[in-house]
């Protein structure tokens, strides 16, 4: 299989917004003060080298800030590499920087045309393919109302529709998939299945582990702008969970002049992170919204957050995970802002995260809470193994019944 | 497909996209556009021909002729700031070159300016001015006042992604040119100092041309033509040059 996108050795320098002149006074007055000093500048990709074959995904992975939108945006041919070349084959369709695609006061399907006719398509191909655009965004209702009007849900739909319905032999996706419904964002997986098994290439960043098991064939880690690593998707996430812990260990270096991050915690827990946020509680309620160590299988569970911010922090992501005694992820939930979802956060709070009934055979678990910093650049506070949870037998018929989830089984044998 | 037919299919749809979105949401659309230049052709009348008689024979028409081009001219100097700015979601699409959008406003403002000559062209017949063939280089001087205006918006709409400012100097520019540039009078009225400096205004030197074409009914001077068209030639390859040397940049701060 050929390479459709190569990516050499690529290096690109921006200089800093804040030092630059947006008025041609500043800048006279600065010729004139004397204060000309070259712009500082930083380098937001350093000798990143990437390929692309037919059929083959690639996922990107990295904090924020760690240059993948700055590399999607070099491979679909926005902008030029400072240093180092990229090459393309066939045509790249890009989904970027969601909600800016489109313009507000015109109808989504005028922002189809205009999408289908910028992607190399005739007028009469977008009208062919506009049925099928639309019923896969399924805004059959709100195609001929101004996509100011859209929710964001909507928006993405349409975006994601456009993209992918343009014939384009390399489609390039910064984060799109994390909105919308889970429903949603089962059709848009098997679209890019199906855009891959085809033939094309795809390259994807993200932050979903889901999404990255789930489509990548190879995995980029990306930390500063260099790369760190290519490989398989599992190694790639443990590769990036290490980095987001060295990270952590940095930060709170440069916060406390060195104060012990980890902090030993009874048994085998640990305790990670800066402490810009910290979570000071976490209590597991039963259905009564009483606070319980053990549950009987098949009971409702509430988990409760008690947090406090430093007064800079105004967002935490916030993931909840329960593990069984023999480290197997049962169940992971995340928040990606707190903000949009709940809105302003006050300096102290409780997050609630109601299961309903839960589904776990009996045993010890393990319920690890943790609040990381926006764009996943370092962990503010995570609770490894610090809180255990006892599920009990509710007296029915166990016997046999091994792994993790509990389900029903009712033997019957036909004769 | 190839990339003429690629671009021809763009820009045709872009112009369109930009006409509608002009006039979005109003009732009569496309009918402001002749409103404005009509409201100024109707002051301009009452000011120069009652309030201050300049004396000129068949005022509207002699007004009327040099006013449409003047007014292509403006309206897409004094949008060509916001060209690149106010486009980040088209320059973020894979494979756009940002110069389309300088050919866009032009173009779209062209439309406006064929659609005014119509109304220019019964105000002639109706005073019985005769259309000659020197009508025929009408299409001449509207291809090197697209050059000019290629040249010189490619200019602004560049430099203003970085400084600000541009935009305000040329619409402080436009302003004053207005006034040093024969629409509402004639220049062979000034004395003959002044006149060998208004030779120098290629802008001017375009408007008389076409004023002589479509209101004489004779063929330009060529002198005039000539400063026209090699100011457009200059501007176009200063332009090009500016866009080519700074577009990266302007990928990387729009």
């Amino acid at each position: 299989m050929s390479h459709v996108l190569i990516a050499e050795s690529v290096w690109k320098q921006f200089r800093l917004h804040r030092d630059r002149p947006h008025t041609l006074q500043e800048a006279l007055v600065r010729r004139m003060t004397g204060r000309w000093e070259s712009p500082e500048s930083f380098w937001a990709l350093r000798d990143v080298s990437v390929t692309a074959r037919e059929g083959q995904c690639v996922g990107l992975i990295g904090h924020n800030g760690a240059g993948k939108s700055t590399l999607l945006r070099l491979l679909c041919g926005i902008g030029r590499p400072t240093r180092g070349a990229i090459a393309r084959r066939g045509r790249v369709s890009g989904l970027l920087d969601l909600g800016r695609g489109f313009h507000p006061d015109l109808t989504g399907r005028e922002n189809l045309l205009t999408g289908g006719i910028l992607a190399g398509l005739t007028r009469r191909q977008v009208t062919e393919r506009e049925q099928e655009m639309i019923a896969f965004a399924e805004l059959e209702d709100f195609i001929d109302q101004p996509v100011r009007t859209y929710s964001t849900g909507m928006y993405l739909r349409l975006a994601f529709a456009a993209a992918t319905h343009c014939d384009a032999d390399v489609l390039v996706i910064d984060e799109a998939l994390a909105v919308g419904d889970a429903r949603f964002r089962e059709k848009c997986l098997a679209r890019l299945r199906a855009f891959r098994d085809a033939g094309k290439a795809l390259v994807l960043a993200t932050h979903d582990e889901g999404q990255v098991r789930a489509l990548c064939d190879d995995v980029i880690v990306l930390d500063e702008g260099q790369l760190v690593m290519i490989g398989a998707p599992d190694a790639a996430l443990e590769r990036y969970r290490l980095l987001l812990e060295e990270r952590t260990e940095r930060r709170a270096a440069e916060l406390a002049g060195g104060a012990p991050l980890v902090e030993p915690v009874e048994g085998e827990g640990k305790r990670t992170g800066t402490r810009e946020a910290v979570i000071a509680a976490v209590r597991l309620l039963n259905a009564s919204d009483r606070e319980v160590e053990a549950l009987v299988c098949g009971e409702r569970m509430t988990i409760q957050l008690d947090y406090g911010l430093a007064a800079k922090v105004t967002d935490v992501i916030v993931g909840v995970g329960l593990y069984s005694e023999g480290d197997v992820k049962c169940f992971e939930t995340l928040v990606q802002s707190a903000r949009v979802a709940f809105g302003p956060l006050g300096e102290r709070g409780r997050f609630r995260c109601e299961l309903g009934p839960l589904h776990l055979l009996p045993g010890r678990y393990y319920v690890n809470v943790a609040l990381y910093a926006p764009g996943w650049t370092h962990i503010y506070d995570s609770h490894w193994h610090m809180h255990s949870l006892m599920v009990l037998d509710g007296g029915g018929p166990l016997d046999g019944r091994s792994g993790v989830v509990a389900l029903r089984a009712d033997w019957s044998n036909e004769k | 497909m190839s990339t003429f037919g690629y671009h021809r299919d763009l820009i045709s749809h872009l112009v369109r996209r930009d006409l509608t979105l002009r006039y979005h949401g109003s009732a009569i659309g496309i009918l402001w556009s002749l409103a404005i230049p009509v409201a100024q052709l109707v002051v301009l009348v009452f000011l120069f021909q009652k309030v201050i008689p300049l004396g000129i024979e068949f005022y509207p028409g002699f007004l009327f002729s040099a006013l449409l081009p003047w007014v292509w001219f403006t309206s897409c100097l004094g949008s060509a700031g916001g060209l690149f700015v106010n486009n980040r979601a088209l320059l973020w699409q894979t494979s756009f070159s940002p110069f389309v959008l300088v050919l866009v406003n032009i173009l779209a403002n062209l439309v406006l300016f064929l659609m005014l000559l119509p109304l220019l062209f019964l105000l002639l017949l109706a005073h019985g001015t005769p259309v000659t063939t020197a009508w025929m280089m009408v299409p001449g001087l509207i291809a090197i006042e697209g050059l000019m205006l290629f040249g010189l918006s490619l200019l602004v709409a560049t430099l203003n992604v970085f400084y600000r400012d541009v935009q305000q100097v040329v619409n402080l520019g436009v302003f004053l040119l207005f006034y040093l540039t024969p629409v509402f009078y004639r220049v062979d009225a000034l004395p003959e100092t002044y006149r060998a400096l208004y030779a120098l205004n290629p802008l001017g030197a375009l408007i008389e041309s076409y004023r002589m074409t479509i209101f004489y009914g004779q063929s330009p001077h060529l002198w005039p033509v000539v400063v026209a068209a090699t100011f457009a030639v200059l501007a176009a390859g200063l332009g090009v040059a500016v866009y080519r040397y700074r577009l990266h940049d302007v990928m990387d701060v729009v």
